[in-house]
């Protein structure tokens, strides 16, 4: 057997994505007592999947907590068959177990937000680095130039757009024996960032989430401005709102047309 | 030739706060390259902050060298990026596959052992040195399976990519061990088979016994018998850049220090002539 074929062959029943050819395995790999040559393949077979579930878990340890044990097991299970780690980052497997979670029938319904908000939290921990700016690089631009200023978010910088208020479950499961509270569905935006080694997360109101994401998208100050149209103090709540951001590390640069 | 380091410890995520916080430091670390690619935050501080003290290398378990897939390019250029950033005294990983239609596994899979394979990995070094632009180390695994094909020896198999590929070898002590008891060889004619001078680097690490086979686990001490092979080791490759792994289960930082000290003294006692 040539050696991609070999390859195949294990890879496949390793992985779980092959569940035949047994008699294949026979040849290619020797017994070996007390053990044949299925029983020596079955030993990466279980590794392949601890070592896997293991990577998820500490993506999303309450989630983890809240399915139990052996049905964490077989979730992550069923969703390796639909998302093979394709990096040589352990890590990354679990990037897309929250979204791929709201298709799963039968999970407690605000799981797949709490799952999203871990994962958020795990990334942003290990973001690339970039420095904060201070409301002054704003603030002190020529005022002809102030329309025109765009932001650069920090790259640890996440918004979640979740279909549950998961933050109080998340909170209960930060404390040990807290009482955790039902489902609660509500549209929310969470913002997930990093100051220094410490990561938080917040809520945003509807009128902030959609001026962030203006910003975020490569708007200018005048764009983010007109999001507050309908506010009865317009500029200043357009202010306080971008002011805000730098206060909580969000802007890691201001750069405007005259720059 | 490598320089020789001393006896070092692997950089894991429990001890950051001795090391940032407390400046601890072992002769050295060894940081697994995956774990830093393109990362930032806490563990690139502690990178950074053991790194402009003491030497650190790069060890890497996702290079797949032996896969029949295509080299993962952008990998290596991370690679490469966070050597440049970095400079580690030497880049390692696995002489293994794991991955296959770009579906990691996750594992070091072993290699058959054949004139095919040997080819293959041969190219596949060659081209990850000139991409790297630096020689590498190459790292025997654990094994717990033996392929039907293989008609040349483990440690020949590693004598010759070695020297065709003109790369350096990590001697894993503790995987010698491990696969010389499930697959009933003697870890002895392993030794003799390492050309003294490709060995760079040597692990040790501890593992686990489950009755039908040996598992290589790395979250216990290293256990008498390894100590013992790291001496033969010692008396055949004589000063090595040593590093213990703990990687399950990983005690405070004195008890893993505590490991180096010792590889420390069994090697100073083979190179004094008093070892058992």
């Amino acid at each position: 057997m040539k050696l991609a074929e070999l390859q195949g062959l294990l890879h496949g029943r390793i992985t779980g994505t092959v569940s035949d050819r047994d008699e294949a395995i026979r040849e290619q790999v020797l017994p070996r007592p007390p053990l044949d040559s299925l029983e020596r393949v079955e030993i990466y077979a279980r590794m392949y999947l601890h070592r896997l579930v293991d990577a998820v878990a500490e993506d999303v340890p309450h989630t983890a907590r809240l399915l139990g044990h052996d049905d964490f097991v077989e979730t992550v299970r069923d969703y390796l068959r639909e998302h093979p780690s394709r990096s040589p980052d352990i890590g990354q497997v679990g990037r897309s177990f929250g979204a791929w979670l709201r298709t799963r029938t039968g999970v407690r319904a605000d799981l797949p937000d709490l799952a999203l908000l871990e994962r958020a939290r795990s990334e942003v921990r290990t973001a690339l680095d970039a420095p904060t700016a201070a409301a002054a690089a704003l603030q002190s631009l020529p005022p002809e130039e102030l329309p025109s200023a765009r932001f650069v978010f920090s790259p640890s910088l996440r918004v979640l757009r979740l279909q549950h208020e998961v933050r109080p479950l998340w909170d209960a499961l930060e404390r040990e024996g807290a009482e955790i509270p039902a489902p609660t569905p509500a549209p929310t935006t969470v913002v997930v960032w990093r100051l220094e080694y410490k990561v938080f997360h917040t809520g945003l109101s509807d009128l902030e989430a959609g001026a962030l994401m203006v910003a975020r998208e490569g708007g200018r100050l005048e764009d983010v401005c007109a999001t507050f149209a309908g506010e009865p103090e317009p500029a200043q709540a357009a202010f306080r709102t971008v002011l805000s951001w730098f206060a909580d590390g969000w802007v890691a640069a201001v750069t405007s047309e005259g720059a | 030739m490598v320089p020789f380091l001393g006896h070092g410890i692997g950089l894991r995520t429990k001890h950051f706060p001795d090391l940032l916080e407390q400046g601890r430091r072992a002769d050295w670390f060894e940081v697994i390259t995956e774990n830093f690619l393109n990362v930032g935050g806490r563990p690139r501080a502690v990178l950074d902050a053991v790194r402009a003290d003491v030497p650190v290398v790069l060890h890497g378990v996702s290079l797949s060298i032996g896969s029949v897939d295509p080299l993962d390019v952008q990998y290596l250029r991370d690679v490469r990026a966070l050597a440049d950033a970095v400079e580690p005294a030497w880049v390692s990983d696995h002489l293994c596959w794991g991955t296959l239609g770009r579906h990691n596994a996750h594992d070091l899979l072993p290699m058959p052992f054949t004139e095919e394979s040997l080819a293959h990995v041969v190219g596949r070094v060659s081209e990850v040195q000139e991409r790297l632009g630096r020689r590498i180390l190459l790292e025997n695994v654990s094994s717990y399976l033996t392929y039907a094909a293989s008609d040349i020896t483990e440690w020949d198999f590693l004598a010759e990519v070695a020297r065709r590929a003109d790369c350096l070898l990590l001697l894993d002590v503790n995987n010698v061990y491990v696969s010389a008891k499930n697959h009933g060889f003697d870890a002895a004619d392993f030794l003799r088979g390492i050309p003294v001078g490709r060995v760079a680097q040597i692990h040790l690490a501890g593992h686990q016994d489950l009755g039908t086979h040996l598992l290589d686990t790395h979250d216990a001490p290293v256990p008498d018998p390894v100590w013992a092979l790291y001496r033969d080791a010692v008396r055949r490759f004589g000063r090595v850049s040593t590093l213990v792994e703990w990687d399950d289960h990983i005690p405070p930082l004195d008890e893993v220090l505590e490991q180096a000290e010792r590889a420390r003294a069994f090697e100073r006692a083979v190179l004094e002539g008093t070892a058992p």
